[in-house]
């Protein structure tokens, strides 16, 4: 087993069994029902007590046993990206879980009734912070090694250029899944705006829901396909239905480029992933190409024949060289 | 999709890009449903009109090999038949040939040295 699942579960146990344990041994000393929600006023929301320690236990279980099930099932550990966001979502959420359980016993006990039941604000930043310092701390340790380091003697696919001759590759992928995402864009914003053309919507809330409605409609439109061009100019990368804007790469960046089977649940997710130096552009999970720079830093394109583009890019750089 | 052109063909364009299309439809780039790319991205990493790559694209459509469908682009109807793509692939070969100085004889003579 992975070490990062054995500790997972270890911890995760450990958390399990204080969630289940601890707030019984405090019942004679808590109201119910116990105060489990606070506004600006003090506490604003309550629920029988049995109810309360149950949700608290199921709160840190259900996401753990989920992240234990992607970790031994799934292929969310195999990179280095996956394993650090991994790692961070079970630290900072067991810290989490204990904190606001423990927060929430702090300040229901020896109360008369929920509504006296108060919770500094200071606890909260400081529970959040503490979090999120153990999420950084697990994410770090639980990093591993770097992803695909040039193996030596690592060959990178390529192909024979002839002289008088001009070879390109063109590539195109969609994702139907984003595409009816921007389609749901255009139809809810359509009824939007008829809706406040015959006046029936408040105006404030048309202001509110229309830009929110455009930006997810142009973002959801310029990911969800994708084009790339490989010729003697180096490598484009369109975004979007009509190829634009265009990302262009030149040759002399790249160092050399393969092919690689990569998945949303290794990145974190669909669109556009990862700092610069380490991106993503994840449209569906398989083929992608993977463009290394000389700077150090690479590039991952989800895209199909990834193979072909690949060597296509090798043998221009190889040309490029010998000239 | 690999595309290659070879500059100095001196046949009309469209045929030239009509052949390199067979070419990488023959070689297995394409299976027969998938979709082609835009002719206008063709159009662009290649350096050429659009209009010539669609007119390459209809004497493919023609032959059999493609299909246009309104709203899903143009897609791959067939697979290449053995033959065409031997064809394909003896012109080029001849016209390299030529390059090099040697005529169609010389071509079958080592063509029977071989076997």
């Amino acid at each position: 087993m992975n070490p990062r699942v054995a500790v997972a579960l270890v911890w995760g146990l450990l958390v399990t069994v204080a969630l289940i344990l601890i707030p019984p041994l405090l019942r004679d000393r808590l109201p119910d029902p116990m105060a489990t929600h606070w506004g600006p006023g003090g506490a604003d929301g309550s629920s029988p007590l049995t109810a309360a320690l149950t949700a608290q236990v199921l709160v840190w279980v259900v996401p753990w046993l989920i992240a234990l099930a992607m970790a031994l099932r799934g292929r969310v550990l195999v990179r280095r990206l996956g394993r650090i966001y991994w790692c961070a979502a079970v630290a900072f959420w067991s810290v989490m879980a204990l904190g606001m359980a423990g927060t929430m016993l702090l300040a229901n006990l020896d109360v008369p009734d929920w509504t006296r039941a108060e919770l500094p604000g200071s606890h909260v930043a400081a529970l959040v912070l503490v979090a999120a310092a153990a999420g950084a701390l697990a994410g770090f340790l639980g990093r591993g090694g770097p992803d695909q380091a040039p193996a030596a003697g690592e060959q990178p696919p390529s192909l024979r250029l002839r002289p008088g001759e001009r070879t390109v590759w063109v590539s195109r992928i969609g994702n139907p899944w984003l595409v009816a995402v921007s389609v749901a864009g255009v139809a809810t914003l359509s009824v939007v705006v008829v809706l406040g053309l015959v006046g029936a919507m408040p105006g404030a809330a048309a202001g509110t829901a229309l830009p929110a409605l455009a930006i997810t409609l142009v973002v959801a439109l310029a990911t969800a396909s994708l084009t790339a061009r490989v010729s003697e100019d180096g490598l484009a990368i369109g975004f979007g239905p009509f190829g634009w804007p265009v990302r262009r790469i030149r040759l002399s960046q790249i160092l050399s480029a393969y092919p690689e089977e990569r998945f949303p649940s290794q990145v974190g997710g669909w669109g556009f992933r990862g700092m610069s130096g380490s991106a993503t552009i994840m449209l569906r999970g398989g083929e992608c190409l993977i463009i290394r720079y000389r700077s150090g830093g690479q590039l991952a394109i989800s895209i199909d024949d990834a193979a072909r583009g690949a060597s296509l890019i090798n043998a221009l750089i190889a040309e490029r060289v010998e000239q | 999709m690999l595309l290659t052109l070879d500059l100095n063909d001196p046949r009309p364009l469209h045929e030239q890009v009509a052949g390199a299309i067979r070419r990488a439809i023959g070689e297995g780039s394409y299976r027969p449903g998938d979709r082609l790319p835009p002719a206008r991205d063709l159009a662009l990493a290649l350096g050429i009109n659009s209009n010539t790559v669609l007119r390459a694209l209809r004497d493919l459509r023609d032959e059999g090999l493609l299909e246009f469908r309104r709203g899903r682009g143009v897609s791959v109807a067939g697979r290449v038949d053995g033959r065409a793509l031997l064809v394909q692939r003896l012109r080029d070969l001849l016209e390299e040939a030529r390059r090099h100085g040697y005529d169609r004889d010389d071509l079958i003579t080592i063509l029977e040295e071989l076997s």
